[in-house]
């Protein structure tokens, strides 16, 4: 199915009967077994659940990254599961924005570049993206750092690049693994307080896997993965 | 530039001697590779002008058997019908000091049409001082400015020329050649026609007759000659000469070709590295949306980029090293084909573009399977190490199988392909690459045992240093194999080289069974009343005489060595397949003719066939009786008889005597009275066996230089690309060499790890190189060579060619060990571990 360049304005997940595991040498290792859930759009939920229940598993499904072995995600009217990996990679390029944990900065380009990139990848150039990248850096405050490496920042200096990148082209939706699980909790909140604003402002999805009571505290609703299935957290 | 390209090209230039080493992977590959295009292609260029300019309008030539053309049958051609356009020429050699020169004979008056430079000169006054010098003052010869310079000679100086053994006084009364074609002139000396027969021993006899018409006039021409005189075409002619050389040159190129494929197993590994190096950033670049085929062309552009600035960069080098290889390439033709003069590499766009394009296709199809593998890949954030080697592991089977594949259908290739030179040479290196491919499951296999045995003997460090070789395969197999395939190409080489030689070494010493060999000193003609009088010196108890000829027709060139055998010659020359006590009566009674066993091959040629070959009288058949053994540089020879010569062809000199001693006879006294003997018609050149066999053997030793040259600079890629391999393996272990830093090992204790692993991955590719090399030397000594050459030899292997072999393995992966052990060595552990 081919990908439509614009970001829709729906923005709604639905994971339908989802099972996916893994081979670990010759042990199969179920991660997702038969989930079911819909989150609406402009939602925030936090997942929680035990490490290796699955989270990033999910994450990774809900942005085409991974296929289900079973089961259907459908994403802003997208279903992922009958596209080509090809369509998966340009719909994830137009749709989704993504803060993971270990920042993953292109370590050899600068911080604006980072960002430039995202927007080049979607069409945007020239005078737009630079004012574009801007805007981002003033938002996240580091509107000074924008011809640094990403190796000279602090891990939060970083996350916050990492937000901008992932906010960039104004993503339908926004999904994050553990976020913050490399920072001290000042700087935590600052980045979530980012986080958090960014989003509101472009009305993404937010989707985030964390541990971290005061994330899951910001968003709208709490699920948990437990045995492979998503419940209401107690 | 994109920021996508940015990203990915950052990394390179992050890594400036990664980069650095790569491109001098691709450089020196294709330095080589254009060097020896170069250099053969500008030799042959050089020869081609020389011989056009020679030539000047002639289209045609009228050349006869081994004695020449009657003088007079150009007489008859001018005067009794009337042939326009045509020009007498004789031709020969004259030395001066250790310099060997073209004598070129002309009418100056049959010259105006067909070579300008001869009459060219300042002005009808100079014009008319040349000729009535040429024609009138004794000695009178024309040199370029270049040559007389040389020569230290200015116009009007008298020099020295020694000609048919005999000094000559010469006098410079002009220069000749301006211009472009200049060069081509340099170490020609043109003289008056008839001093050139004084000279030569030519008296009455012409080399040849230049003649300028179109074929239907040619054919015209030839109906009016005698039979024993043919009209060939002047450009086929050189051609043919030119491609004496062939196969010479046919195997330096594949010598060179050897060098590029150590270059694209390198430049494989070079790219293989720096993808999986930035396995991390393209995981990230996947998560973002970058899709495989941008993957691919992202990584296949820069491939292509680097190989684009590394073949300029190789091209540039190929004409320096070109420049270099020059002077052996013709040193070799001139030892062993015929005279070049080469005053400097020519630089044609053909040779240039094969280098570029060579190097740039090997950049692209190297860089392919790993840009191809990289854009496969699922785009799971950091892609695990153990992932790409568990992938890498996963297809030793199938390597394997491609491998005995490919070394299978070069068996295949060599038995189906007759005798063809290309598909040998395609054959060896499909062995090469076939072999190349089975040594990774091969390594893992040996790398096993070796663990095992260093963890009981060397204790776990070793053990993992030794492991960490198999561990991490898709980086260490590719520098493995590159290394092992330019020491294998050391022991294939040394192997033929050696065989050759041998072989050589004792052909020669059973050729030579004379005490002495006597002969013209310079080269020239004895004449029979020479002969004669030298074979009646007393203390002489048989004599041996040889003439070698040259039969010329439209096919080509066929070398004719007339012998008069003395009773002890017969056992010097080897028949490979049929009864002496038959063959020789057969062929002292002139019933029968030898052939070389290279012509036997090349021309399907077995004992009882009939061999057609130009005569006197006209072609007439020849029975062959048997082949003999031959390592002369012209390989395709026919041995007759001295009475069979006579009969057919109207050349009674001689070029050399071997001359037998009486038991008691005294050496020095009987050369005093040979010399006696000949008096002041020619210097006599006496040369004992031994001197004769020395002389052969520095030759052939001279002709292999450029073959040493080139499998060294086979090694010069391998080094640089174990090198990059090394350094690239140590920063992927950055943070398991930190981890060890942190748990308390020396940093001396580290650098020996390090050490120890490059050192076992020399020893590894010098144990592969071993059986590849053996697999080499007979694919070269019984596949190309015979292709090439004709020759057949027994394959000798002296044990010190393998263990040096394993020596320079060890040897170079040790020392390209040290910088990347003390890189590891000086890295700051908590600085390593934070930025992996």
């Amino acid at each position: 199915m081919p990908v439509t360049a614009s970001t829709s304005p729906d923005a709604s997940v639905s994971l339908r009967h989802i099972s996916h595991s893994y081979l670990e040498g010759v042990r199969r290792h179920v991660v997702l077994d038969d989930l079911s859930a819909d989150f609406a759009s402009g939602e925030a939920i936090a997942l929680r659940g035990r490490s290796g229940s699955g989270k990033s598993t999910l994450l990774n499904l809900i942005c085409g990254i991974d296929a289900p072995d079973a089961g259907q995600v459908i994403v802003a009217g997208h279903d992922l599961t009958s596209m080509s990996e090809r369509d998966r990679t340009l719909y994830r390029r137009r749709h989704i924005g993504f803060v993971y944990q270990a920042f993953n900065l292109v370590s050899t380009l600068s911080v604006a570049d980072n960002i430039r990139l995202v927007l080049e990848l979607n069409g945007i150039g020239g005078q737009e993206a630079s004012q574009r990248v801007d805007e981002l850096l003033q938002a996240v405050g580091l509107a000074d750092r924008g011809n640094s490496f990403p190796d000279v920042l602090s891990g939060g200096e970083q996350q916050r690049v990492a937000i901008a990148r992932a906010l960039a082209h104004r993503p339908a939706i926004l999904l994050a693994d553990e976020p913050t699980g490399n920072l001290d909790d000042r700087t935590a909140a600052d980045v979530l307080s980012s986080l958090d604003t960014l989003r509101r402002e472009q009305r993404a999805t937010l989707i985030v896997a964390t541990h971290s009571n005061a994330v899951a505290a910001a968003c709208d609703r709490t699920l948990e993965l437990r045995d492979g299935r998503l419940v209401a957290a107690d | 530039m994109p920021a996508l390209q940015r990203a990915s090209f950052g990394y390179l230039l992050r890594h400036p001697w990664q980069l650095a080493l790569a491109l001098a992977g691709i450089t020196i590959g294709v330095a080589v590779m254009v060097a020896v295009d170069l250099a053969s292609s500008s030799a042959q260029l050089a020869y081609r002008l020389s011989m056009e300019t020679l030539n000047g309008n002639a289209t045609h030539q009228v050349v006869g058997g081994p004695g020449g053309i009657d003088e007079c049958i150009y007489a008859e051609l001018r005067v009794a019908h009337g042939v326009q356009n045509i020009a007498p020429v004789v031709q020969g050699q004259a030395e001066s000091g250790d310099r060997t020169l073209e004598l070129l004979g002309i009418d100056i008056f049959a010259e105006r049409a067909m070579r300008g430079f001869t009459a060219s000169a300042s002005g009808a006054d100079g014009l008319a001082a040349r000729v009535s010098g040429l024609l009138t003052m004794p000695g009178a010869v024309l040199l370029t400015p270049r040559t007389a310079g040389e020569l230290a000679v200015e116009i009007g100086d008298r020099f020295e020329l020694r000609v048919n053994g005999r000094t000559r006084n010469a006098i410079l009364i002009d220069h000749i050649g301006s211009g472009a074609g200049t060069a081509a002139l340099d170490d020609v000396v043109v003289l008056d026609i008839a001093l050139a027969q004084e000279w030569l021993g030519m008296a009455g006899r012409l080399s040849r007759i230049d003649v300028r018409a179109d074929d239907d006039d040619a054919k015209q021409l030839s109906r009016l000659l005698p039979a024993d005189l043919e009209v060939l075409n002047a450009g086929n002619r050189t051609q043919t000469t030119a491609e004496m050389s062939r196969a010479f040159t046919t195997n330096l190129k594949a010598m060179s070709l050897l060098a590029m494929l150590v270059g694209v197993f390198l430049i494989y590994n070079s790219v293989s590295f720096a993808v999986l190096q930035r396995r991390n950033l393209l995981g990230i670049l996947r998560g973002l949306g970058v899709t495989r085929g941008q993957v691919f062309r992202l990584l296949l552009g820069e491939a292509l980029a680097l190989g684009i600035a590394g073949a300029l960069f190789g091209i540039a080098a190929g004409i320096w090293l070109g420049e270099q290889l020059l002077v052996l390439v013709s040193q070799s033709i001139n030892d062993l084909y015929f005279r070049v003069s080469v005053t400097g590499v020519d630089i044609n766009a053909l040779s240039l573009a094969r280098g570029f394009g060579a190097g740039l296709a090997a950049t692209v199809v190297a860089a392919a399977i790993p840009a191809c593998e990289a854009s496969s890949w699922r785009p799971r954030l950091a892609m695990s190490r153990s992932v790409i080697e568990r992938r890498a592991h996963s297809l030793l089977p199938w390597l394997a199988a491609a491998g005995a594949g490919c070394a299978l259908l070069s068996l295949l290739l060599v038995q189906v392909s007759g005798d063809s030179l290309a598909a040998g040479l395609t054959a060896l290196f499909f062995l090469i690459f076939g072999l190349g491919l089975c040594l990774p499951p091969a390594v893992r296999w040996l790398t096993r045992g070796c663990a095992w045995f260093a963890r009981r003997f060397a204790g776990n460090a070793a053990s993992l240093a030794i492991a960490g070789v198999a561990a991490s395969l898709s980086r260490t197999g590719v520098a493995i194999v590159a290394l092992a395939v330019a020491v294998s190409a050391t022991i294939g080489v040394s192997i033929m080289v050696d065989s050759f030689r041998t072989s050589v070494s004792s052909w020669l010493d059973q050729t030579l069974r004379s005490d002495f060999y006597v002969a013209i000193d310079g080269g020239g003609d004895m004449a029979p009343s020479l002969v004669a009088d030298l074979a009646a010196v007393d203390g002489i108890a048989a004599w041996s005489s040889s003439r070698r000829a040259w039969l010329e027709t439209p096919e080509g060139r066929t070398r004719l060595v007339a012998l008069k055998m003395a009773p002890e010659s017969f056992a010097g020359t080897t028949l490979l397949d049929a009864d002496p006590d038959t063959v020789w009566p057969a062929f002292e009674r002139g019933e029968a003719v030898v052939v070389s066993e290279a012509l036997a091959y090349r021309r399907a040629i077995r004992p009882g066939n009939t061999l057609t070959l130009q005569t006197g009288p006209g072609p007439r058949g020849f029975d062959v009786a048997a082949t003999f053994r031959s390592y002369d540089a012209n390989p395709e020879t026919v041995l007759v008889s001295r009475r069979l010569y006579d009969r057919f062809w109207d050349d009674p000199a001689v070029d050399s005597l071997g001359i037998y001693l009486e038991p008691d006879a005294d050496a020095q006294r009987v050369q005093a009275r040979l010399r006696a003997a000949t008096g002041d018609r020619a210097v006599l050149s006496v040369r004992s066996n031994r001197d004769l066999r020395q002389r052969s053997l520095e030759i052939f030793d001279r002709t292999f230089i450029i073959t040493h040259v080139l499998y060294w600079l086979a090694v010069g890629v391998a080094v640089i690309g174990i090198l990059g391999a090394m350094l690239a393996l140590q920063m992927e272990r950055a943070r398991e060499l930190a981890v060890l830093r942190a748990l308390g090992v020396t940093r001396l204790e580290l650098g020996g790890l390090v050490t120890l692993q490059t050192t076992y991955i020399g020893l590894l590719s010098g144990l592969a190189a071993i059986p590849l090399g053996l697999l080499m030397s007979w694919m070269l000594i019984d596949v190309i060579n015979r292709r090439a050459f004709g020759w057949s030899m027994e394959i000798v292997v002296d044990p010190a060619v393998l263990w040096q072999a394993l020596l320079l393995s060890a040897g170079v992966a040790f020392l390209a060990g040290i910088y990347p052990a003390w890189r590891a060595s000086r890295a700051h552990p908590a600085q390593a571990m934070r930025e992996d």
